[in-house]
């Protein structure tokens, strides 16, 4: 551990090796050109075309955005995601802040262990994920079922699945690994003596999470937060099999747009006000970690 | 010695979170062996029956087959094209690099929904066919980043002495990286390859949009969801984490634990943590 702080001590220009070729970068820099960057191009003017049916024509025109932004199902569904996705990341980045502080506290041969679960849940399947919630959250699952074998209920509790709380838990389920590991390799190199030195100076718990690790968590926990939030706000596929009528998102409208209903420029200009909202969203936490003063609080051994 | 400290709320939180983590895969598991076509307790004896049935399904077995293909092809043209980049980016000053990483590291932030679409439209638009070969340029490009973040991590941490010591002996750079870098690192670029291969083989957002008339595995699963409640698809989803959890132990393998073994070789936890704080990409800069 002492080691990634030695290292960042380190003055940067030893480090620096120069003299190399960019050249060996630039073939996939070449492939993400042509398949990452022009793609986004030619998406962008389909949501700047008049739509036909499966297909679009000029002349340019901003009708799509429009549409898209009059439709008041848009706007239901939008907030169906941005409920979705602030619930999210709000609950993945609350458990992940005290599971990365006992990570950062406890012994190696506790810690090794827990990591590796961890990471190995990363691994697990997003379809199957999606499958293990139906199973334990549906009507005859596993909570419901145990709550009847209990005697506590004799109806399902409906609201568990195909709801926009079933959505989130499955979308915490599958963020939450990546949230912990972010936020533990941003808590890694505080040394230990910090939070010996907060004890000794007489800091309660509270304390110490308040002045101490929540300033210095603040900008990689609102890095993971905007993460999850951009990811499970647009996601579609959660959304169709776990949030039945009142759990479908701005996602799953810009996929049935294109595939079911062929409108090519609104689901492009759906999907770029989408991209548009999520970069406001950035810039925004930008602001606020800046206002607060936390932006470039640095932790230095 | 660092003093541990006991706090049962952080080490309750982390116990019931791996609970809340484990205990839906367990259970997915677990009914993949169940002797009837129950999905709830009681347990009424194991059987491999599911198992049977899904092996014995061409749609299954074919699936499983484009999904190898697939994911081969994604983690070998990775490791080709991700380690050639890796290699530049660490090892070149270059005004491009900033613009490149940049540009290597932007697939991570667009939504899955948002890459599948751009390239459904471009392919579309260029007339080329939907197939596994249209599969894998969007794996590519999705699983580029995340082999980059490991292998460029890993390239930063070596020590910059061992390298120009070759060159002072007259090696030219192609003899310094295969006798002198590659030895160094292989482990972790074949651990950050099989990462590309389990990403690939289990990724469903964008194959949705850019696959034709094949199936992949993830497709399969997707397809048997919407159909029917078919017990089945426990011992299919029970055989994916299977292949993606070896995967991930071999990468885990490779990446992390053989740095403590071997000195001079890049090692583990600190590896994960420098490419998870993004050091990766400002590591030379």
């Amino acid at each position: 551990m002492a080691s990634v702080a030695e290292e960042s001590q380190r003055p940067r220009a030893a480090r620096r090796r120069g003299g190399g070729s960019i050249i060996p970068a630039l073939p996939a820099a070449a492939g993400l050109v042509a398949f990452f960057l022009v793609p986004l191009l030619v998406f962008a003017v389909y949501s700047v075309l008049t739509a036909g049916l499966y297909s679009v024509s000029g002349p340019l025109t901003l009708d799509a955005y429009g549409e898209a932004i009059a439709s008041r199902v848009n706007r239901t569904l939008a907030a169906n995601s941005a409920v979705i996705g602030l619930a999210t990341a709000a609950v993945t980045v609350a458990v992940a802040l005290p599971i990365a502080y006992w990570l950062r506290r406890s012994a190696r041969r506790l810690r090794i262990p827990v990591v590796f679960l961890i990471i190995a849940s990363m691994f697990a399947s997003y379809l199957v994920r999606i499958y293990a919630w139906r199973t334990v959250l549906g009507s005859n699952g596993l909570i419901n079922d145990g709550l009847r074998r209990l005697g506590l209920i004799d109806e399902p509790l409906e609201f568990l699945i195909y709801s926009r709380f079933a959505v989130t838990v499955a979308l915490v389920h599958i963020f939450l690994p990546y949230v912990v590991l972010v936020i533990y390799a941003a808590m890694a190199p505080l040394g230990a003596g910090l939070f010996e030195a907060a004890r000794d100076l007489g800091a309660s718990s509270r304390t110490l999470w308040r002045r101490l690790i929540l300033p210095l968590m603040a900008a990689p926990a609102a890095s993971a937060f905007l993460f999850v939030f951009i990811l499970s706000a647009s996601d579609y596929v959660t959304p169709q099999f776990l949030g039945g009528a009142s759990g479908v998102t701005l996602g799953v409208q810009v996929q049935v747009n294109f595939r079911t209903l062929g409108n090519y420029p609104v689901a492009a200009a759906t999907s770029f006000l989408m991209m548009a909202a999520f970069l406001m969203c950035y810039l925004l936490s930008a602001l606020v970690l800046r206002a607060l003063r936390l932006h470039d609080i640095r932790f230095v051994n | 010695m660092e003093r541990t400290q006991r706090s049962p709320f952080t080490a309750t939180v982390t116990a019931l979170s791996l609970l809340f983590l484990f205990v839906p895969i367990a259970v997915v598991v677990l009914f993949s062996f169940h002797s009837t076509g129950g999905l709830s307790f009681p347990f009424r004896g194991f059987s491999l029956r599911w198992y049977e049935e899904v092996f014995s399904s061409p749609e299954f077995r074919e699936a499983s087959v484009n999904s190898l293909i697939v994911a081969t092809a994604t983690a070998v043209v990775t490791l080709l094209l991700g380690t050639l980049a890796a290699y530049g980016l660490s090892h070149s000053r270059s005004r491009l690099r900033a613009p490149l990483a940049l540009l290597f590291f932007l697939p991570l932030t667009l939504p899955g929904l948002f890459i599948g679409l751009s390239l459904l439209v471009l392919f579309t638009e260029v007339q080329i066919d939907a197939s596994l070969a249209t599969v894998t340029i969007a794996h590519l490009v999705y699983v580029f980043p995340y082999f980059l973040l490991v292998s460029l991590a890993a390239l930063n941490r070596l020590d910059v002495a061992l390298e120009e010591a070759g060159a002072d002996l007259g090696a030219n750079s192609w003899l310094v990286f295969r006798k002198v870098t590659l030895p160094q690192v292989w482990p972790v670029l074949v651990g950050a390859s099989s990462l590309a291969f389990a990403l690939s083989f289990d990724e469903f957002i964008i194959t949705f949009f850019v696959i034709g008339a094949d199936s992949t595995l993830p497709m399969f699963i997707w397809s048997t969801l919407r159909r029917t409640v078919n017990p089945s698809i426990n011992a299919i989803s029970s055989l994916l984490l299977l292949v993606t959890l070896l995967l991930f132990v071999i990468s885990f393998v490779l990446t992390f634990r053989r740095g403590r073994k071997r000195r001079g070789v890049i090692g583990g936890e600190e590896l994960m943590e420098q490419a998870l704080a993004g050091d990766a990409i400002g590591g030379r800069t």
